[in-house]
């Protein structure tokens, strides 16, 4: 079930100021009682402990893209990597790409923007040897922002794609 | 100023009545038409009497008339609105001092009588030009609820007298709001009054479009979890779903058919395709890499414009229906999206992200001559959609903050608010709805 948890994404980022990859964002899913420990790559914590798992659950990494663009960013693609990764040791889940956009531009053109935005992560995940059976896409326009607000800092939060675990 | 009469046979009239209004009203007429120079606001002086009633019920009556008289012809913008000189009557015999008229200035005197037949009001309706020469005299009867659309039929006739066109009156507008928390489809009166709800999905719902004859409405909801079309028959209540892997986003109609266009990504990119009422594709449009989307059509249905990312930025294009050749429409701004072509071909409106940041609703001829910016320094207008008649566009602006409808006259004067409601509005598309 999809439940994304600002708090845990408000932490998650307060964790990871500072660290060098200035666009791994890391989001919760809904059983993630214990995102808070994104590491400074924007993985899950606990992957190398093991005794993280159960606690822990799936984080993946937004990754995030210029004003009316979906070209994938050195930044982005170090993300998608991050992620592959963890799909790849996580074989049994699948994942729906969300792609958002800001809301400057407009709405309809903007759903069609988020659905190249999903598209570019899910074939460059399906470079990296991720099963595309395992990857959707939903595009959500400038619908669901990540961040309310209306200055530069919020749109490029929200110019993003988003993984959700299943 | 040139005469002409029309007779125009009452059968007939009946017939462009149940087209137009809800309620059945009956005419017989002799017309005269005359062309009425306007003044330098371009605006017609009209000189508006008080209808005369006896008895509390019809005087009851004849105010909810006025209003409804006032109202209407005020909501169009074409009219100065000027109420009678007190020397309006002669005094003995009560018969028009069409030379008071000309006094203030007007082009034409209205007058009207409401009478009680069986019950139900009944209302004679008059108009004089300034040499007291009748260029109009009919009746309107309805039931006592049908006072609204009583005094708007008689704004549309006087309307079509005045100007040779058909007005916005009797036209809807479809639109999405949030008022409920969720964005949902909702439909008003060409005014903004008389507000229903149309979906209840409680997802996201976006980009209503009703069919030309006024039989479907198409949009995109977010029902099944993905963006997919849905087309209601608006008699039948049944809906089809065009629910395709990808997006299945914002509708346009082909006037003249039951089909319309819409953009999926079941290729694998975001191309136009022909969809039929039943939710059938028809056929494939567009054949480009990018985004194509948006489609709007010529009112003979022959081109069809729309926004591509083809050639980089999102630019409008217009494509020919028959050959398939598309050419680029707009050269100015970076970033030029929402054609809505005009009812009378002539134009095609459309917004621009512009430098600034601001979004703008301009209009350009189909050869990409005459560029004329609508809107400007009031944050973001977009979404043009034209009225029936041509004569107006409605559109959301976020100049009071939150997104909300207003309508302006084809030349961008007269901007106002369309209505007040909760929430935010936007994506308006004005229509006539059987």
């Amino acid at each position: 079930m999809k439940n994304t948890l600002p708090g845990i994404v408000g932490l998650a980022m307060i964790l990871l100021a500072g660290c060098s990859s200035k666009s791994a964002v890391s989001t919760g899913d809904s059983t993630g009682a214990g995102a808070g420990s994104g590491t400074g790559s924007g993985i899950e914590s606990g992957s190398g402990t093991g005794s993280g798992r159960g606690v822990a659950g799936p984080v993946l990494g937004d990754i995030f893209y210029d004003f009316d663009s979906a070209a994938l960013s050195a930044d982005a693609q170090e993300q998608l990597k991050q992620n592959a990764a963890w799909l790849q040791k996580n074989n049994a889940s699948s994942v729906t790409i969300e792609g958002h956009c800001d809301e400057r531009g407009t709405d309809e053109y903007n759903i069609a923007l988020g659905e190249r935005r999903a598209v570019s992560a899910k074939e460059y995940l399906g470079s990296l040897g991720v099963k595309g059976t395992r990857l959707s896409t939903v595009s959500y326009g400038e619908e669901r922002p990540f961040d309310q607000g209306h200055n530069e800092e919020a749109w490029a939060k929200n110019r993003r794609a988003h993984f959700v675990t299943k | 100023m040139t005469f002409r009469k029309i007779l125009v046979a009452g059968l007939s009239m009946m017939l462009w009545f149940q087209l137009l209004m809800p309620v059945l009203l009956r005419a017989e007429e002799i017309i005269d038409v005359i062309e009425i120079s306007k003044q330098a606001s371009g605006r017609i002086s009209v000189v508006l009497d008080k209808t005369i009633a006896k008895g509390s019920k019809e005087a009851e009556w004849g105010q909810t008339i006025d209003a409804n008289i006032k109202g209407g012809l005020d909501f169009t913008g074409l009219f100065n609105m000027m109420p009678a000189p007190l020397n309006i009557r002669n005094a003995q015999n009560g018969t028009i001092n069409f030379e008071a008229i000309g006094s203030v200035g007007s082009d034409v005197y209205v007058t009207g009588t409401l009478t009680r037949k069986k019950g139900e009001p009944y209302l004679d309706m008059e108009v004089y030009d300034v040499t007291g020469k009748q260029m109009l005299k009919k009746w309107y009867a309805g039931q006592e609820k049908q006072l609204r659309p009583m005094a708007l039929q008689f704004c549309a006739d006087l309307i079509e007298l005045l100007t040779g066109k058909r007005s916005v009156f009797g036209s809807k507008i479809v639109f999405v709001s949030n008022r409920s928390g969720a964005k949902e489809i909702y439909m008003c009166d060409f005014d903004g009054s008389n507000i229903e709800q149309v979906t209840s999905t409680r997802s996201i719902s976006l980009t209503p479009a009703v069919s030309p004859d006024g039989r479907y409405i198409a949009w995109t909801d977010y029902t099944s979890g993905k963006p997919d079309l849905y087309i209601k028959n608006l008699s039948t209540k049944t809906t089809a779903a065009v629910r395709k892997a990808g997006v299945c986003i914002d509708p346009g109609w082909v006037p003249g058919t039951d089909e319309l266009a819409t953009t999926l990504s079941i290729d694998g990119d975001q191309e136009i395709y022909l969809i039929k009422s039943d939710g059938t594709v028809s056929r494939r449009l567009t054949r480009n890499r990018g985004i194509d989307v948006s489609p709007t059509f010529s009112p003979d249905g022959s081109r069809m414009a729309f926004v591509s990312t083809r050639e980089g930025r999102p630019q409008i294009f217009i494509q020919d229906m028959n050959s398939g050749v598309a050419r680029r429409l707009t050269f100015s701004g970076n970033y030029n999206t929402q054609p809505s072509w005009s009812p009378g071909g002539d134009k095609i409106s459309y917004s621009s992200l512009q430098k600034n940041g601001e979004i703008n609703i301009f209009t350009i001829a189909p050869d990409g001559s005459g560029i004329s910016q609508l809107t400007s320094r009031s944050r973001d207008n977009e979404y043009p959609s034209w009225s029936p008649d041509g004569s107006m566009i409605v559109f959301s602006s976020t100049r009071q903050g939150r997104r909300k409808l207003f309508v302006m006259n084809a030349d961008g004067t007269n901007q106002r608010p369309l209505l007040q409601m909760e929430g935010e509005q936007q994506q308006p598309s004005w229509s006539v709805i059987k």
